[in-house]
């Protein structure tokens, strides 16, 4: 059913399935990156703790922002990219990430005791709704970027945005349980309601990753050699361990043990940004480009021969 | 306004990459950055062996999914349907890269820049004139020999294709030889299920 991994060519000159190298490390750090330091940063405004949302901020702003300029050929171009928001998501996501950052640091200005009173009420609302609706955007728009295109079809899902959403919420939830100890132990209550949305949110995650695949094993062939590189190719030794083992089965496994106890917390948040570090790296690095030759029915029978 | 387009004739393509070097020479492309290619597969089995040549390049398409995701509104399409890449505002976010199906786009790395194909590596005169054309950092593609086909000749791979396996013409003149090879012949464009309606397309 999966093609396999000998239909694969470089630069040679023939048809055949030809890997993506454009976005590479530096872009899946920028979008873990972002997705991880705006999860964080809408949990904290939601559980009303300081810290969490500097920190979210400082991820989003800083990491994101410096794994884009070291992946861009053009860095000091980079404005430029907010000039197409009707049609590009990158547009749409840099505007989200200057209106985050803006607002951002007001919010955090204003909770440490230095915006001198020039933040009233009503506005901090407005500011705050700005903020929280950024950094949804931040979560999303890097999943519409990969999936706006039919050119790789494993990215070419409506699935990938929303994985990266629940990646990003996951992310907040478990950082949250674990820098806000502190905080959580004198909220017993909240802590339980952290603990049972991170639970849910690990299983969404496990069920969206399946459905992902499971799209992709039926789908084109581009994106059936991608399923086969991860799951039976190349990656699978970084894939099943990274992904699966460490960022869901660990979790999985050690979140139950959380209640007042720290230790679990830093298990359980370490192994689940890595599996979700792996996911964001491994998702690029099976991205295949369907043969363009598909058409000529010699092509395509000598490429299923070839596999 | 013309629209234009190309037709290969795989029947008549033989392989010999002249259309390659004739590109690479045109548009001085750096080492390892080629505009067209010529991809070669064996079919059939033996004895009945043939080897296919499949010309590929980028397509122009009429809904390019590169200019659609474009951030800076550096890819554009002249109003006679080539689509262009502008290096002053391209910031290098290879987004176009990864959106093209086609995987005709390229980034030129400062490596492609630094040095010469000959000898000790110093540039020619004319290699010279080349690395100035490029801009670091910036995606290029084929632009159909735009500055050719702006004095009215065909891209430099039409005119050096020795058994014209490569047909220019305008896709909205009935009379054109482009327009009739795919009316005749039943012209496919590549991957058609990707949606970017192509301007070029393959008869066999």
């Amino acid at each position: 059913m999966q093609a396999k991994q000998t239909a694969i060519v470089g630069d040679e000159f023939r048809p055949g399935f030809r890997l993506q190298r454009s976005w590479d490390r530096p872009m899946a750090t920028s979008f873990f990156l972002g997705e991880v330091g705006a999860g964080l940063f809408i949990v904290s405004v939601f559980f009303g703790y300081l810290p969490g949302l500097i920190l979210g901020l400082l991820i989003t702003a800083v990491g994101k922002t410096a794994g884009h300029l070291m992946h861009m050929g053009q860095p000091t171009r980079a404005w430029r990219a907010i000039f197409k928001l009707k049609h590009s998501w990158i547009s749409r996501g840099l505007l989200a990430i200057v209106l985050f950052t803006g607002c951002g640091i007001i919010l955090a200005l204003d909770g440490a005791g230095l915006s001198f009173g020039l933040l009233p009420q009503p506005l901090k609302i407005v500011v705050i709704v700005i903020a929280c609706a950024a950094a949804v955007v931040i979560m999303l728009y890097q999943g519409f970027a990969m999936s706006h295109s039919a050119a790789i079809s494993l990215w070419s899902s409506g699935l990938i945005p929303v994985l990266g959403l629940t990646y990003a919420l996951l992310s907040g939830v478990s950082l949250l349980s674990l820098i806000g100890y502190g905080m959580l132990a004198a909220r017993p209550h909240d802590d339980e309601i952290l603990q049972i949305v991170q639970i849910g949110l690990l299983v969404y995650v496990a069920v969206m990753l399946y459905s992902l695949l499971h799209a992709a094993t039926f789908g084109s062939k581009g994106a059936q050699q991608s399923v086969s590189m991860l799951l039976n190719g190349p990656l699978n030794k970084w894939f099943i361990p990274l992904v699966v083992v460490i960022g869901l089965v660990i979790p999985a496994l050690v979140i139950p043990l959380e209640a007042n106890a720290w230790l679990p917390r830093l298990v359980a948040t370490s192994a689940l940004l890595a599996g979700y570090y792996a996911f964001r790296v491994l998702i690029f690095k099976a991205a295949v480009f369907d043969p363009i030759q598909s058409f000529v029915p010699q092509v395509s029978g000598s490429l299923a021969r070839r596999s | 306004m013309p629209r234009w387009g190309m037709v290969f004739d795989l029947k008549r393509c033989i392989g010999c990459n002249a259309c390659t070097i004739a590109c690479k020479q045109e548009n001085n492309l750096p080492t390892d950055v080629f505009f067209t290619k010529t991809l070669s597969e064996e079919s059939g089995e033996y004895p009945v062996v043939t080897r296919l040549y499949i010309p590929i390049l980028c397509n122009h398409c009429e809904d390019p999914p590169c200019q659609r995701v474009c951030p800076s509104g550096a890819t554009y399409t002249r109003s006679d349907g080539i689509v262009m890449v502008d290096d002053n505002l391209c910031i290098g976010c290879g987004s176009c890269i990864v959106a093209c199906p086609y995987d005709v786009r390229t980034m030129i790395q400062p490596q492609h820049l630094q040095r010469g194909l000959f000898g000790d590596g110093h540039f020619t005169p004319y290699e010279q004139q080349a690395v100035n054309r490029f801009v670091a950092g910036t995606i290029v593609k084929c632009t159909f020999c735009h500055e050719r086909v702006d004095a009215g000749l065909d891209p430099a791979c039409v005119t050096t294709c020795p058994t014209k396996a490569r047909i220019f013409g305008d896709l909205d003149d009935p009379d054109s030889a482009v327009r009739q090879l795919i009316a005749e012949r039943g012209g496919q464009p590549p991957l058609p299920e990707k949606n970017t309606n192509p301007k070029v397309f393959y008869v066999d």
